[in-house]
């Protein structure tokens, strides 16, 4: 992996866009913006594929409208990891067999925590154990089924209120589970190269590490955390903010794994409060101060481990109890 | 090192192909090893396994290349065909029984995005329970998703039919998937010699790569496909489309294809009805696949004791030759439909080739009386079933009434 494929500074990224106008996502989507900034870092030798969700139904629009600005096509809510390596198969065996140009193509598999965290893990992670390079899958997670109405899904965190997961007279919290680290499954698999969670508000981080994602030479994932305001019940103007929120608080660590090395890649000096980050998504309003204490600890607790880890350059296991 | 002694052999010998003794499975190998196949996944389950077994091994000793996926799932296994088919790669799956069944999502979008690829079906009965005998319906859940499905009944025309049915789906004036629907066990597991035809000779006459009008490709230019659809915009257009493609295979692109590949590999196929003993017949039995040859060997059977009984088989069920079928059945007083497949609570309580046969034959001139055998669970029939099949309907005829319209012969207890 060169150096130059990383950019060092927010100018040089080009003006260039692949995701462009004409979507039909809610004003703020967290998993639009990302779409944008993934493909930007891509450029144009690439293929998307995108599950159904928020990113399949709200982009393209038969005979109206389509945003990328690169080839394009849809996989099965369950489908996104072997799209992603039938795509890179059939490139490979047209190569390979001289049927077509030999060239570095990108596969860029954009695709939400319901299709990637539950319904289409096995694909997921049996695509992870093979050697396409340039096969990226980048799984969006803005905590929910948000296409289908707000709907809980392994990656929702404790205590959301998702319609699947409502709080009622009798029932205080939301979401009783907690959620799950799809990342940490991805860095499970032995072999693979390159691992990383990211999240829209920090793009200089996430663009980079799709850079090297694809430059990695197998397949890779990154777990971004997009802000949603139609699920997270926040106002479309603070997306940006509440990403970074999220990060400033711990609860979501930006880190890499790159050829079996580990490391933070934000590191907040001190993190704030989680209630600063929950307090301003609807989806939490019915925690108790006590509730949000409780998510305090299991963030504390975490951060002992990724603190560690960094220090050690090594992964080992948080939530081992 | 040739000897001045030995005189070489002529040329027209040399190139007499071998016959091979191969079963189904295997034979099916060799046709996607000569159709060039570009992309494979496979996933296990019995009894189709032994094409991906065979494939691997080929792939394993260099015989052919392609990138051979080994999927986690049959859902993974129909999604990496039909995504490595919208790059432009040529590609093959198969599946059997539930495994199919759990791949459905993934096979109903290959044949609606209309991705060419050929999968084989090695038919076998569905869960619960357990059971590994042959039963139609696996692969007939799909008769009406856009999906073309033939219907051989040996490994030979296992062999023949899955290289033609690249031709037909890639054709563009089709672009629609094939099954090549086996019947598990009695053509996958049965060996019978086969004759593998020339692989230069189909590839270059018969056979050329699959060319994708609008690939998925950043050199083809930005496509957005298979995206969101607006019903009040190209709903029922959408639908219409696979309709149109459907009826452009069964019209014109299958009669071409065997008409061709049987010049190019020697070969005397109809490309959708095939009879036996039927120019005086009254009575027919109807199939489909391997058990054809013991219906022909009830035939036989009953035409030595004077019964004017013959045989007519359908190389497709999707598209369903209906017009064939009725030429062919033009002049019998009866028709026994032997089916291996079912609708519960369909009309009668019927299988589906039966109800599929008795709707084609309502436009007919005359219309001959219909009986249904049932063969389900994969208990195997044997000929004598088959020659009973043959008295009930020689006794409907006489009688010029069906007096039971479905008959399950294998079944132990009292048939009510
Ligand atoms: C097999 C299947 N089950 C259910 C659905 C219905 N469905 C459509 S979009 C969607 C939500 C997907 O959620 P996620 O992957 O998190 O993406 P998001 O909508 O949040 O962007 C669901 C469940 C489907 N399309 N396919
Ligand atoms: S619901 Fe959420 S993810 Fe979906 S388009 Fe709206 S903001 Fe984006």
């Amino acid at each position: 992996m060169s150096e130059e494929i990383l950019f060092k500074t927010i100018k040089e990224i080009p003006p260039v866009d692949y995701y462009v106008s004409g979507r039909r996502t809610c004003a703020g989507c967290g998993p639009a913006l990302g779409y944008k900034l993934v493909a930007k870092a891509a450029g144009p030798k690439t293929i998307l594929l995108g599950p159904t969700g928020c990113m399949y139904v709200a982009n393209a629009h038969q005979f109206l409208t389509s945003p990328y600005a690169l080839p394009w096509y849809h996989a099965q809510l369950g489908g996104g990891g072997a799209a992603g390596l039938g795509t890179a198969a059939g490139l490979r065996a047209l190569m390979t067999k001289g049927k077509r140009k030999k060239e570095d193509i990108n596969v860029v598999v954009y695709g939400g925590d319901g299709g990637f965290a539950d319904i289409g893990l096995a694909g997921l992670s049996g695509a992870l154990t093979y050697d396409y390079p340039r096969l990226l899958f980048v799984l969006y997670d803005n905590e929910a089924y948000a296409n289908t109405g707000v709907q809980a899904s392994s990656t929702t965190p404790w205590g959301a209120y998702t319609t699947f997961t409502p709080w009622g007279k009798i029932k205080r919290i939301g979401n009783d589970r907690l959620k799950k680290n799809v990342a940490l499954i991805a860095a499970a698999h032995p072999g693979i190269r390159y691992v990383a969670t990211a999240c829209v508000s920090y793009p200089l981080d996430l663009m980079n590490k799709v850079r090297k994602a694809l430059n990695a030479g197998g397949p890779t994932l990154i777990h971004l955390l997009v802000p949603c305001p139609k699920g997270w019940f926040f106002d479309a103007k603070d997306t940006v903010k509440v990403g970074r929120l999220a990060v400033e608080t711990g609860m979501w660590a930006l880190w890499e794994y790159d050829h079996g090395k580990f490391r933070l890649t934000v590191k907040p000096a001190q993190r704030k409060p989680v209630k600063e980050y929950m307090r301003l998504q609807g989806r939490f309003a019915n925690l108790a101060d006590e509730d949000i204490e409780y998510v305090q600890k299991l963030v504390d607790q975490e951060w002992k481990y990724w603190e560690e880890m960094d220090k050690l350059g090594k992964l080992i296991l948080p939530w081992a109890r | 090192m040739s000897s001045a002694r030995v005189k070489p052999l002529p040329p027209e010998l040399v190139a007499v192909p071998r016959k091979h003794v191969w079963h189904g499975a295997r034979a099916v190998a060799e046709a996607v090893r000569i159709a060039d196949v570009d992309v494979i996944a496979a996933y296990p389950i019995r009894p189709y396994t032994g094409v991906m077994n065979a494939i691997a091994q080929m792939i394993a000793d260099g015989q052919m290349m392609a990138e051979l996926i080994v999927a986690d799932s049959e859902h993974t296994q129909f999604e990496v065909a039909k995504h490595a088919s919208t790059v432009g790669a040529r590609t093959f799956v198969g599946s059997s029984g539930v495994g199919m069944i759990f791949a459905t999502e993934a096979i109903i979008v290959t044949a609606l995005a209309q991705c060419p690829v050929v999968a084989l079906a090695g038919c076998r009965a569905l869960d619960d329970p357990g059971n590994f005998g042959m039963e139609w319906n696996d692969v007939l859940t799909y008769r009406d998703y856009g999906w073309m499905i033939s219907w051989p009944m040996s490994p030979q025309e296992a062999l023949d039919a899955t290289i033609v049915a690249f031709r037909v789906s890639e054709d563009p004036r089709v672009l629609l998937p094939t099954f090549v629907a086996v019947d598990g066990a009695t053509v996958t597991h049965i060996s019978g010699p086969v004759l593998a035809p020339d692989e230069k000779r189909i590839r270059e006459g018969f056979l050329p790569p699959y060319k994708p009008p609008y690939p998925l490709d950043p050199d083809f230019g930005p496509v957005t496909k298979a995206q969101h659809v607006a019903p009040s915009l190209i709903g029922p257009e959408q639908r219409k489309c696979i309709d149109v493609a459907m009826k452009r295979a069964y019209k014109e692109v299958i009669p071409e294809a065997w008409k061709l590949y049987n010049e190019v590999a020697g070969r005397d196929y109809k490309p959708f009805v095939e009879s036996w003993f039927m120019e005086d017949a009254k009575y027919a039995l109807v199939t489909m696949g391997a058990y054809t040859i013991n219906a022909i060997a009830a035939a036989k059977r009953m035409r030595e004791k004077g019964v004017k009984v013959g045989v007519v088989r359908s190389r497709y069920m999707r598209p369903f030759p209906y017009i064939e079928l009725r030429q062919a059945l033009e002049n019998v007083e009866s028709v026994g439909v032997l089916d291996f497949s079912f609708s519960f609570g369909s009309p009668y309580s019927g299988g589906v080739l039966y109800t599929e046969l008795k709707s084609a034959l309502y436009e007919a001139d005359v219309r001959p009386l219909i009986t249904n055998f049932l063969f389900l669970g994969g208990r195997e029939p044997s000929v004598g079933h088959f020659v009973k099949a043959v008295e009930i309907i020689q006794k409907y005829a006489e009688l010029k009434r069906v007096e039971k319209n479905v008959h399950w012969l294998t079944l132990k207890g009292e048939d009510i």
